[in-house]
């Protein structure tokens, strides 16, 4: 009954420094179940963010060593337009700073990601429903008085809030949050993670969702854990709450 | 649709664009107002290129062409034409005050016609003015005010009056206060006395003093006035063979000024009866060659008879007519239908074929030299233009570094490489098109008030660029050409189009998760 949506293959990802190869992923593997929320574990420099990026098609891994497929299509087939338009629709990012456009405002930001999946004709025949789109978002993530503001005068929460809002604007099959509370102190952090959990259920089915973190406390809000160690994607044992 | 929406917001909330924008507008300003303002100087150089010679001249050299009445005649009774004169062309020397000589050319007139093909009276320069020209600041133009103030009577009675000199020009003619009668005279070009004419940089003529008081007429050697010049010219016969040269002690009349150097320092005017009497080419009666006089013997009645000689009356002669077209005519089809004039008219009065020519044709040269030089002036201008290109190009740069986080955001949004490129295309344009309107309207805004700007660098920093002693004109053009503005302006966009185009090929090709790590 289960669905598989997005899953790692074997993935190697290697970074080069002038002539020192630095391997980060070796053969990662990760399966993402539809409407799972998938917590991915690692220390810093472990290649958490390389991971998702890779999940994301923002870059590929290393030439015939691993593949990622997104609903059973390998991303290493898609030419550079179809990928753009994987990222326009298929998957929303959250990142860890925010990643606002600090000339726009929240209502903007949030607008950005649909104005580049239609283009200036389909976003002008969309418009007010988008607007509503994102004014609900933004409610849901209780920033509903603050459209107009601009992200500098936002708190790091709100801001997180708005990226998320922007993440979801065109209904992504997956939401890939890089660290969305790594620059929230605990409470705000909580608070991040309860919109995502009411955003999850939100929608018709529920959200999947991969998230990336350090923090154990961060990991438990998921469905399942896993951790990158060493290149490779291990589950994580997870003691039974006492 | 983003791009226009970031375009929007980087134009309004950095100041490196707007410093974009300013380079662009003082480059197209700059480029701009030195068209028009060349374009207004060839303008100038084109109308006093003209007149002189009316829209079309009918010349033949050295020996011309007789009846020329006649021709003027039909010139006249043709819709094309507006008016026709009949003048003599030559060169000659002339002994000017001061005991220096030169070669100039003598133009023969009948004034009133020949006014009325080349506006020659408003080229006069000594006559009354009420106001000053804009850069004569203190009203130091002797024109202004009268030659002789003290005694108006006196300065009547000896044509000493501005008017009288005036006049004087129109008719060709002075008073010989030696005989007290009105005697052929010469109206040279102005520069032609150059050493004794001298311009001032408010663009008026001072005349030579010996006592450095200007203000007082006593003191000036006013060539029109006091000056004489002997003119010697060479009179041909029909075979073109020189004659013995001939020459007079003539009083200046007047002087021109067309604001064309060529002809204020090398050119004459005189009467062209004068010349014409000159150059022998006046009417005269001539023995028929091969006829005999004296005492005949009737062969039948053996009576005596005196026999006169064969003459004929050969008629006056000119070498040039010149015509001004009718209203609205082209200058080539009037060229056109005064050649078939000329034809017809020569072939039914004998006279010889003679070359028809546009002012242009004639004064080609120097018009293909001013305009060679302005396109070499646009052409430089617009190589300094390029630093604003390159100037675009490296505050686009800095700016799609420090953009690079945006850039790295809108691909994960799913932006495509083309429309990051566009982005910064676009965003180019749009700064080139703010900086081309900004300099457009300064190129306005100069040009307007070209001269008011010229004055008050002259005064507060004692810097004159346009000197009306070398330049020739006491104004500096202000005229604003539409279409060379227009061009300069689309140019101006284009050009940070092209400076922003190397940085956004490089914001196309950002690694999108570089650009997102990059701090
Ligand atoms: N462009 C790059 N060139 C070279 N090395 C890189 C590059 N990007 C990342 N790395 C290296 O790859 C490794 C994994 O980086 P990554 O950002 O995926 O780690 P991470 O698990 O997300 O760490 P953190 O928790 O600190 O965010 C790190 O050692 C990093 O230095
Ligand atoms: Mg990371």
């Amino acid at each position: 009954m289960s669905e598989t949506i997005l899953e790692a293959r074997q993935v190697h990802k290697t970074y080069r420094l002038g002539r020192v190869d630095v391997p980060v992923l070796r053969g990662a593997s990760l399966r993402v179940e539809r409407g799972e929320w998938v917590a991915v574990l690692g220390a810093s420099g472990s290649g958490k963010s390389t991971l998702l990026h890779l999940l994301g098609g923002l870059d590929r891994p290393d030439r015939g060593r691993g593949s990622i497929l997104f609903e059973g299509r390998d991303l290493a087939h898609m030419g550079g337009h179809e990928l753009d338009a994987y990222r326009a629709r298929s998957v929303g990012f959250v990142f860890q700073a925010y990643h606002l456009l600090p000339e726009l405002s929240v209502l903007e930001n949030v607008l950005l990601g649909a104005m580049v999946r239609h283009g200036r004709v389909g976003f002008a025949r969309r418009r007010s429903a988008l607007r509503a789109r994102a004014e609900r978002l933004l409610d849901l993530m209780g920033l509903g008085h603050r459209l107009r503001h601009r992200p500098v005068e936002l708190s790091g929460g709100e801001r997180q809030r708005t990226a998320i809002a922007r993440a979801m604007i065109n209904e992504p099959t997956v939401l890939l949050a890089d660290e969305p509370t790594g620059n929230l102190d605990e409470q705000t952090g909580g608070a991040i993670l309860d919109a995502i959990a009411a955003l999850r259920d939100a929608g018709e089915g529920r959200q999947t969702i991969v998230m990336v973190t350090h923090a154990r406390e961060v990991a438990r809000r998921a469905d399942r854990q896993v951790r990158l160690r060493l290149g490779e994607v291990v589950e994580e044992d997870v003691p039974s709450p006492a | 649709m983003y791009q226009s929406l970031l375009t929007r917001r980087y134009l309004t909330h950095r100041i490196m664009p707007l410093l974009a924008a300013l380079a662009v507008a003082l480059s197209t300003a700059m480029v701009a107002t030195t068209w028009s303002v060349m374009g207004g100087f060839l303008q100038i150089l084109l109308d006093s290129g003209r007149t002189f010679v009316g829209d079309v001249r009918i010349f033949r050299p050295s020996r011309g062409f007789a009846h020329y009445d006649e021709l003027i005649a039909r010139l006249e009774a043709d819709p094309m034409v507006d008016r026709a004169c009949a003048i003599i062309e030559t060169f000659g020397v002339v002994s000017l005050v001061g005991d220096e000589t030169r070669a100039v050319r003598v133009i023969g007139v009948e004034p009133t016609s020949y006014d009325a093909v080349t506006g020659y009276f408003d080229t006069l320069y000594w006559h009354p003015i009420d106001l000053p020209n804009r850069a004569d600041r203190l009203g130091e133009d002797p024109r202004l005010r009268p030659l002789v103030p003290d005694n108006p009577d006196l300065a009547r009675r000896l044509e000493l009056t501005w008017e009288q000199i005036e006049q004087n020009g129109r008719e060709v003619m002075r008073m010989d206060r030696k005989i007290l009668r009105r005697v052929p005279a010469i109206v040279p070009g102005i520069e032609v006395h150059g050493h004794v004419n001298r311009r001032q940089p408010g663009g008026w003529y001072l005349p030579y003093a010996h006592v450095p008081n200007p203000q007082r007429v006593d003191d000036w050697f006013l060539v029109p006035v006091h000056g004489e010049v002997t003119l010697r010219v060479l009179p041909l016969d029909e075979d073109g063979r020189a004659l013995e040269m001939a020459s007079r002690i003539l009083p200046v009349a007047n002087e021109f000024r067309t604001g064309n150097y060529e002809f204020d320092s090398n050119m004459v005017i005189v009467r062209r009866d004068m010349l014409q009497e000159m150059l022998h080419m006046d009417e005269a009666e001539r023995i028929v060659e091969g006829s005999s006089s004296g005492i005949v013997v009737d062969p039948d009645t053996g009576e005596e008879r005196f026999v006169e000689p064969e003459t004929v009356v050969d008629p006056a002669r000119a070498n040039a007519v010149l015509v001004s077209g009718a209203a609205g005519v082209e200058v080539n089809a009037l060229r056109a239908r005064v050649e078939e004039i000329y034809e017809a008219f020569s072939r039914e009065f004998g006279q010889p074929a003679a070359r028809v020519q546009t002012w242009e044709q004639i004064n080609a040269g120097f018009i293909g030299a001013v305009r060679k030089e302005i396109a070499l002036v646009l052409v430089l201008f617009s190589f300094i233009s390029l630093t604003a290109v390159f100037l675009v190009l490296a505050i686009f740069w800095s700016m799609v570094n420090e953009k690079t986080k945006d850039i790295g955001i809108l691909r994960s949004l799913g932006a495509s490489r083309a429309g990051i490129a566009w982005l910064w295309v676009r965003y180019g344009l749009s700064i080139g098109l703010v900086g081309s309107l900004l300099g457009g309207l300064l190129s306005v805004l100069i040009v307007r008030n070209i001269n008011p700007i010229h004055e008050w660098l002259g005064r507060a920093l004692g810097i004159t660029v346009w000197d009306p002693k070398v330049y020739y004109f006491s104004e500096i053009p202000s005229r604003i050409d539409p279409s060379a503005t227009a061009i300069v302006l689309i140019g101006g966009v284009l050009a940070a189009g092209v400076g922003a185009l190397i940085p956004a090929l490089r914001a196309a090709h950002l690694d999108p998760v570089r650009a997102l790590r990059h701090e």
